[in-house]
C-alpha cells in the first residue's frame, strides 16, 4: 500500500520490504544448506553458512536503523506504524534463525568425520523440510500480507513440535543401543532443537503478520506439542536394555 | 490519492474504552447550511464529561463549523443556519428562546490566533466574569489569579498584571485566552486550532495545559495536528466533506482505524 502524500516516505517503507525479503532469502538459503551439509557431512558447505550469517546480521540491524528513522522523521501511525514496528521484530526473527541454522553448520563441522548410520539424520531432514516450507510459505504471506496463508503457518506448528518430540525419542533409543552413539546423537538433538526452534520463529513471524494485518494481537494458544521438556528415560527399559 | 467511494451514511462507532463516561453533550442528525451550502450532514456524536475529543479532518470537511454550532457562534452570521439537535444539561443548545451570554459563559471558545482584548492582562481575565456575574472586589481578584494559575499564567504575569495583554508573546497571549475562557467557570471548552499559531514550546505548554484542565471540563479540540490529536485526546473523530466518517477512542483510530478514508488521511496519503 504506497501512495503517500510524501513519496520519500513510501520509498523508506519500500525499502524495509525489500531488505526483509532479502533477508529471508538467506535465511531460507541457509536452512536449507545447514541441512545438505549435515545430510551429507559436508564440512566446506557448513562453512559457507557459518559465513552468510554475517550478511543477515548486517541487514538486520539496517531495518533497525531504518525503522527507528522512520519512526523519528515521519511519525508514522496506523497501517504505517504497524508496517515499522513489524519490520523490526521480522528483521530479529530472521535474524534468529540464521543463528540457528549456523548452529546447525557448526556442528556438521564438529561430526563431518562420522560415520553413523544415515538413516539417523533422515529425521532431522525431514523436520528440516517440514520448517523450510514453513518458511517459505511465511515469507510469500508477509510479503502479500495474506492473514489466510500465516493462519495456516501457524497451525502447522504443532507438526513440527511433534515431529522433534518422537525425534527425541529415537535417538535417546540409538543412544541406549550404543554409547558410541552417544556423541553424534548428541550434535543431532541439538541441530533437531535448533530446527524446531526455526519453527518457533517461523510462528512468530505468522504472528507479526496477522498484528501488521488486522491490528490486534494474536492472542490465542499456539498449538504446542512439543513434550521433550517432559520425557525421561524409564529405568526399568534401561536395565533391559531397550 | 485512493478512490475509496464516500460513504452516504455517517458511521458513528461505538466509545467502547470509556462507554461508562458520562456523556456531557450530544449531537442528533445536525445539519448545517452557509447560504445554499450544506456544511454539515446529518451528524449524531457524543461528546464524554471530563474527555478530550479531538476533530480531525482535511480543510473544509466541517469540523470548525461543528464546533461553531456548540455555542452558536454562527448565529452571528444572518446567512447561516444549523438544523437538528445539540443536547447540552437537557436542553437544545439551538433553541432560539436560549440566552447566548449564558451559553457562552458555560461553553467557552479559544480560538486559532490568540485574541487578547486590548487591555490589561488583569481586565482580559476579569472581562467576562465582570459581564455575567457582580462580584466584590476581593473576590474578583481571587478569581483572576485563580484563572491565571490554571492557565499556568501566573508565575509570568503576576507582577504585570496592569500591562497590556497585547504585549505578551503569542503562546503567553493563548494561555491568557484560556485564563479569560476558564475563569467563567464553564462547562465545556471548545478549541479551534489553538497551537497552530504557536512555536514548539508554547504548544507544549498549551497540550500540557489540556491535559490538566480535563480533570474539571469537558474538551472538544479541532486540530490539524493528527499527532497532537493522537497525543492529547481519549476520543477521535474524524470528518470529511461535511459527515462523521468515523468516531472511536484515539488509541484505536489511530493504531487501527475501521474505514478506509480514515486510515488513508491519518497516514498522509490524501487531505
Amino acid at each position: 500500500m504506497g501512495d503517500h502524500i510524501v513519496s520519500s516516505y513510501d520509498q523508506d517503507l519500500e525499502g524495509l520490504r525489500r531488505t526483509i525479503s532479502e533477508m529471508g532469502g538467506i535465511a531460507e538459503k541457509m536452512m536449507a544448506e545447514a541441512t545438505d551439509a549435515l545430510v551429507r557431512r559436508d564440512a566446506t558447505l557448513a562453512r559457507a553458512v557459518i559465513a552468510a550469517d554475517k550478511r543477515l546480521d548486517v541487514l538486520q540491524r539496517q531495518i533497525e536503523e531504518s525503522a527507528i528513522l522512520i519512526i523519528a522523521r515521519r511519525q508514522p501511525i496506523a497501517v504505517d506504524l504497524r508496517e515499522t514496528v513489524s519490520a523490526i521484530r521480522v528483521s530479529n526473527d530472521l535474524e534468529r534463525i540464521g543463528d540457528h541454522a549456523k548452529n546447525i553448520a557448526k556442528r556438521v563441522v564438529a561430526i563431518s568425520e562420522e560415520t553413523q548410520p544415515q538413516k539417523i539424520v533422515l529425521g532431522v531432514q525431514h523436520m528440516s523440510d517440514l520448517v523450510q516450507e514453513q518458511l517459505k510459505d511465511v515469507l510469500d504471506a508477509y510479503a502479500s500480507r495474506n492473514l489466510d496463508a500465516a493462519h495456516d503457518v501457524w497451525e502447522r506448528d504443532g507438526a513440527v513440535d511433534a515431529l522433534y518430540n518422537s525425534l527425541f525419542r529415537e535417538l535417546l533409543t540409538y543412544m541406549m543401543e550404543d554409547p558410541r552413539n552417544i556423541s553424534f546423537c548428541t550434535h543431532l538433538l541439538f541441530c533437531a532443537k535448533n530446527v524446531e526452534r526455526i519453527g518457533d520463529h517461523t510462528t512468530n513471524v505468522a504472528e507479526t503478520i496477522h498484528y501488521l494485518v488486522t491490528g490486534q494481537a494474536l492472542d490465542e494458544d499456539r498449538p504446542k506439542d512439543d513434550a521433550s521438556n517432559y520425557a525421561t528415560v524409564p529405568h526399568e527399559a534401561n536395565a533391559q536394555g531397550v | 490519492m485512493s478512490a475509496a467511494p464516500i460513504t452516504t451514511q455517517t458511521t458513528v462507532g461505538h466509545a467502547d474504552a470509556n462507554d461508562r463516561a458520562r456523556v456531557r453533550m450530544s449531537v442528533k442528525n445536525l445539519d448545517f447550511y452557509y447560504g445554499q451550502f450544506h456544511g454539515l450532514k446529518k451528524i449524531n456524536l457524543s461528546f464524554y464529561d471530563r474527555q478530550v475529543t479531538a476533530l480531525i479532518g482535511p480543510s473544509g470537511c466541517g469540523k470548525s463549523t461543528l464546533l461553531r454550532t456548540f455555542n452558536r457562534i454562527y448565529s452571528l452570521y444572518p446567512e447561516q443556519r444549523a438544523e437538528g439537535e445539540i443536547i447540552f444539561d437537557g436542553r437544545n443548545i439551538l433553541d432560539p428562546r436560549l440566552d447566548l451570554n449564558e451559553l457562552r459563559a458555560r461553553i467557552g471558545m479559544v480560538f486559532q490566533k490568540p485574541t487578547p482584548f486590548p487591555m490589561s492582562i488583569y481586565d482580559n481575565v476579569a472581562f467576562g466574569l465582570r459581564l455575567n456575574e457582580r462580584l466584590p472586589k476581593s473576590e474578583l481578584d481571587d478569581r483572576v489569579e485563580q484563572a491565571l494559575r490554571r492557565s499556568a499564567l501566573w508565575t509570568e504575569v503576576k507582577d504585570k498584571l496592569k500591562q497590556s495583554g497585547m504585549g505578551l508573546s503569542g503562546g503567553q497571549q493563548q494561555r491568557l485566552c484560556i485564563a479569560r475562557t476558564i475563569a467563567q467557570k464553564p462547562e465545556i471548552i471548545l478549541f479551534d486550532e489553538p497551537t497552530s499559531a504557536l512555536d514548539p514550546i508554547s504548544t507544549g505548554k498549551i497540550e500540557e495545559l489540556i491535559e490538566q484542565l480535563k480533570s474539571e471540563f469537558t474538551i472538544v479540540i479541532v486540530t490539524h495536528n493528527m499527532q497532537q490529536a493522537a497525543r492529547i485526546s481519549q476520543f477521535t473523530t474524524f470528518m470529511y466533506l461535511g459527515e462523521v466518517i468515523e468516531f472511536g477512542p484515539t488509541p484505536r483510530i489511530f493504531m487501527s482505524p475501521e474505514q478506509r478514508q480514515t486510515q488513508d488521511y491519518i497516514t498522509g496519503r490524501f487531505g
